[in-house]
């Protein structure tokens, strides 16, 4: 074969020498011709006369190979047709359990591929580069905050060594790098604008902003669906508010991208023109988002309120995002050698004490081909952790395979025999045997591509979370199916080979007389059982772990209730409404919906009390009770009957209610480890707590339980209650308390706010419980995922040992006899049997159990509160692994016990 | 269970045997091989030269003769085909074969 192949690949060559030899054949003949009297072109032809059709003899020659190639390729084809027809049930379960492996693999690499190493659908994405800095950790000893950034409006991600990484600049840092750059061709920035209200004719709804600077698509490269593209002029304070739609948006508002250019829409109720269309594929620089409009960024000011036109002045507020175009031939290291000093220089001077200077950002280039990072850092690791176990699935699918060929092997021995001994090729069989198992795989792998199609969805439904965006550029593409092609065969190989150049070992000729198999194949038999075992131990463990870190957030104590609470949310500003009116549209709408039959209690907070993706904005800054700083409070803006409707316990005073006014004497109510903490014995309520920045006292009215705000893998921090009414609100979360489904109230909330005011769009419309769910969502996921991949594996792993059990004590019946024949008891025999089922499995955890302490520790971060080696996990693990070993290995043992000695020695 | 190598037609599988005959005393290229068969056989057996080449194709794709680049008599660049070791079991497998043929034929015509 391999001769055959090395021919294919030199057909060419081939084909050319074969030219050459029959050319000097007719030279040698025409020559011996010639001496023998004829002419020089007599003979020339006479030659040829006699070789006849030099082009058909050629050309038959070639075919020799290749068509002896063929017809034996479906020759093999065919005969594994037959086979595995012969052997369904067989053939069956290695398709499926090929199909799921290879399926689970295939999912889990396409997603990686999509949102991992997928380029943007831009032009030429390689010169693209994405502009980060890196600084060491932001706090002094005290743990106060020394830096230069004052303040952020985005997200800061952890570095190496505690270091701080973010892509955030101040404008004027923007502007310093864009001047006469050396290294770009274009700079250009962004930011999130985070979710908007977009009227259009009339109707609202809630979108996805993205701000940016007149380069932004002239830096990307990208040509528009339809009218043009927001450019430098559109991009000053003053000019005229336009905006850019996705394609998307013009398809579901506009019924078509023409359509929608020069278009008014509101946007947080700011007119704007609608001058553009971005292309279908395009999707921003951020692979996690899917902006549905595009802003000039200068327009933010009409939008977001005065204080973001303050953002473009102050050198220490960080929002600004940056990639730029590398001229050609210039490389990133030479940008960032250019680059790195121009900023320090700039950042140099917005430093005001030491504490700052010691530690100024640095500026970092990397490649923005894939756009922005914040997918890669979220799901990298998950997925590489998914994929080990998917791919150790596939290893125990394959042993398990493997084995079961090589039991078949047996069962083929003669066959075999017969074959090589009436003169096939050894070759030629284990060829044979090979295409049989590629084709299984093949088999395996058709299948498994529609357990992928199924499998993409679902995994980007689990991973993403709730985030409508996340899904849209994932996709099965054919990059992916070659790999799960050569995933199919690579698998074939594996299982196939082996047992192949087995059961065609030379001096098989003595099993024509003898049935009864060698040693080798027992030991690789067993070889390939304490191979599964092992692996099943790994994913076990893993499983374990992850259920445990589970259960371990499930019992977190949350101090406030889960079920029949329904959640939404509501920005009245963002339609237009300002103070002090906002406040009784608020307070009213939150009366109306407390109304609702069959809902106990509403109530409304600034900033959710659980929330899966950012926490919102409330007062940050130091808090004072009596002249002592509090440590690790946190401030939860909430409205009347907040802790009514969230059943948090009212331990002394009384909740925020409908007294709290704008003009009445501001209020607080803390939780009681804060009061513990602050005021020791005494009762807090009457007492003072001052928020220094605001220059605020507020009166404290009542004591809280103790409750989980935030986060649920954080410390539960301390809380401080204000009143909705006493500040000047934003958009809020309101909380239903309901009679059964939470849900069922839905359709009456919608009708209420679209009264109240129809420009307002009901968002984040979620239950409590699956909120919860959304903040461990990857804990979740992972358990979930890992449990069915390690009862899987379990599965497969009993089944290889049950096979491999089966099939030794079928060889050895007569020993079994004799033993039995000379008393032994079916006790002793069931335990000679399971002894050796006992010791593959001690085999498989002696070796299993090592790696799993090393690799769990790979898995460190996903543990909440779980050692990674865990020993109740390791125990447990190990147990269940051993009951399904003696499970599987029980029936054939108890088969082996029941048999008939006499029967038995017959046998023999 | 592979496929019996195909067989020439007018004697089976002679002109295959003859070729690794002829190539189990020495290395030839293939205009050689036509004279050698040809002058050994007193010019009795003409091997038709077409059916040369895709025979050789043949013997050298079941590993039988080995085909290097060297040199003629007359120093030209021709492939000069060797025989195998499987090739030489071959022969022998075809040998006997033959012997059995022509002495079933023999009998068959003796007896007559």
């Amino acid at each position: 074969m391999l001769r055959r192949l090395k021919y294919w690949m030199e057909s060419a060559r081939r084909s050319e020498v074969l030219r050459e030899e029959i050319e000097l054949h007719l030279e040698e003949k025409a020559a011996e011709l010639q001496a023998e009297g004829m002419t020089p072109e007599r003979a020339r032809d006479e030659a040829r006369r006699r070789f006849g059709n030099v082009g058909r003899k050629q050309e038959e020659s070639r075919e020799i190979w290749m068509t002896r190639f063929l017809s034996e390729l479906g020759q093999d084809l065919r005969y594994g047709f037959r086979t595995m027809a012969a052997n369904k049930a067989f053939s069956a379960l290695a398709v499926l359990l090929l199909a799921l492996g290879i399926g689970a693999n295939t999912a889990i690499y396409s997603l990686m591929e999509s949102i991992l190493t997928r380029s943007l659908p831009v032009a030429d994405p390689d010169s693209l580069v994405v502009l980060n800095w890196d600084s060491p950790p932001p706090f002094n000893a005290r743990k106060e905050w020394v830096h230069v950034v004052h303040g952020v409006q985005g997200i800061l991600w952890p570095g190496d060594k505690g270091n701080m990484v973010s892509g955030m600049f101040p404008y004027a840092a923007f502007e310093t790098l864009r001047e006469d750059n050396p290294a770009f061709s274009t700079l250009f920035g962004y930011f999130n604008g985070r979710n908007h209200t977009l009227s259009i004719h009339g109707q609202a709804a809630s979108a996805s902003a993205e701000y940016v600077t007149g380069d932004y698509f002239r830096g990307l490269e990208v040509s528009p669906a339809a009218g043009r593209l927001v450019n430098s002029e559109d991009d000053r304070a003053g000019a005229a508010p336009v905006a850019v739609i996705s394609f998307v948006t013009s398809q579901n508002r506009f019924g078509g991208a023409p359509n929608a250019i020069g278009q008014s829409v509101l946007v947080n109720n700011i007119p704007f023109t609608v001058i553009g269309v971005a292309p279908p594929e395009f999707f921003g620089v951020d692979p996690a988002a899917a902006p549905d409009i595009y802003l000039p960024m200068h327009t933010n000011s009409l939008v977001d309120g005065s204080e973001a036109a303050h953002m473009y002045d102050n050198g220490n507020f960080y929002w600004i995002e940056m990639m730029g175009r590398l001229r050609p031939g210039v490389s990133i290291a030479q940008a960032q050698a250019a680059l790195a000093p121009r900023f320090h220089q700039w950042v140099a001077t917005t430093a005001t004490t030491d504490g700052e200077r010691a530690k100024l950002p640095k500026l970092i280039l990397s490649p923005g081909s894939g756009g922005l990072g914040s997918l890669r850092r979220k799901y990298s690791k998950p997925l590489y952790v998914l994929l080990m176990m998917a791919g150790l699935i596939l290893a125990i699918t394959c042993a398990n395979i493997a084995n079961l060929q090589l039991a078949r092997a047996s069962a083929r021995r003669r066959e075999m025999a017969v074959r090589l001994s009436l003169g096939a090729g050894r070759l030629r069989v284990v060829r044979q045997l090979v295409t049989e198992s590629v084709m299984l795989a093949s088999l395996g792998g058709a299948f498994g591509v529609l357990f992928a199609i199924w499998g993409v969805r679902s995994l980007a439904l689990l991973l993403s979370n709730g985030q409508e965006n996340f899904a849209r550029h994932v996709e099965l593409n054919w990059n992916v199916l070659g790999v799960t092609a050569a995933l199919s065969v690579v698998c074939g190989l594996l299982f196939g080979l082996a047992p192949a150049i087995q059961s065609t070992r030379p001096g098989v000729m003595s099993a024509l007389k003898n049935d009864h198999g060698g040693g080798p194949r027992r030991r690789a038999q067993h070889a390939l059982v304490v191979a599964q075992i092992a692996i099943s131990f790994l994913i076990l463990v893993a499983a374990g772990l992850f259920v445990r870190t589970l259960n371990k957030l499930e019992s977190v104590q949350l101090g406030y209730a889960r079920e029949n609470i329904l959640l939404f949310s509501l920005d009245a500003r963002q339609a237009g409404h300002r103070d002090p009116e906002i406040t009784t549209f608020y307070a009213d709408l939150r009366k109306r919906f407390e109304a609702i039959p069959g809902v106990s209690s509403a109530t409304l907070s600034q900033s959710a009390i659980i929330n899966a993706d950012h926490a919102g904005t409330s007062y940050r800054g130091p808090m004072k009770i009596g002249g002592v700083t509090i440590q690790g409070a946190s401030v939860l803006v909430a409205g009347p009957r907040f802790l009514t409707t969230m059943q948090i316990p009212i331990l002394a005073g009384r909740e925020i209610d409908d007294r709290d006014q704008p003009g009445s004497t501001p209020v607080a109510v803390i939780s009681e480890r804060l009061a513990r903490t602050y005021f020791g014995g005494e009762n807090p309520v009457g007492g003072r707590i001052t928020f220094v920045d605001e220059k605020r006292d507020l009166e404290i009215v009542g004591v809280s339980g103790n409750l989980q705000y935030g986060a649920l893998k954080e410390e539960s921090p301390m809380t401080v209650f204000t009143a909705v009414s006493q500040v000047s609100p934003e958009g809020m979360t309101f909380a239903l308390r309901t009679a059964g489904d939470p849900l069922t109230y839905v359709k009456s909330v919608h009708e209420i706010a679209r009264d109240a005011d129809s420009r307002i769009p009901v968002t984040n419309v979620i239950t409590q419980a699956a909120e919860i769910d959304r903040t461990i969502n990857r804990e979740l996921t992972f358990a979930k995922l890992c449990t069915g991949f390690a009862v899987l594996a379990l599965l497969i792993a009993s089944m290889g040992l049950y096979g491999t059990v089966s099939y030794n004590v079928a060889r050895e019946v007569g020993e079994i006899g004799i033993r039995m024949a000379l008393g032994a008891q079916r006790g002793a025999v069931v335990w000679m049997v399971l002894r050796r089922v006992l010791l593959l499995a001690g085999l498989g955890l002696a070796i299993s159990v090592p790696v799993a302490l090393s690799a769990s520790h790979l898995v460190k971060s996903f543990l909440f509160e779980t050692q990674p080696n865990d020993p109740e996990t390791l125990v447990v693990a190990g147990v269940v692994l051993v009951c399904a070993a003696i499970l599987a290995g029980y029936a054939p043992a108890r088969r082996a016990s029941r048999m008939d000695p006499l029967a038995a020695l017959r046998h023999e | 269970m592979g496929r019996k190598p195909q067989k020439n037609d007018s004697l089976p599988g002679s002109l295959d045997m003859l070729i690794l005959r002829t190539l189990s005393r020495r290395d030839l290229h293939g205009y050689g091989i036509v004279q050698f068969i040809q002058q050994s056989s007193d010019n009795q057996l003409l091997v038709e030269e077409g059916s040369l080449y895709p025979a050789l194709q043949r013997l050298e794709l079941n590993g039988w003769i080995d085909g290097v680049w060297g040199m003629t008599s007359n120093n030209r660049r021709a492939r000069i085909y060797k025989i195998t070791a499987a090739g030489r079991k071959q022969l022998a497998v075809e040998t006997r074969q033959y012997a059995k043929l022509t002495l079933a034929i023999a009998r068959v015509m003796g007896g007559g």
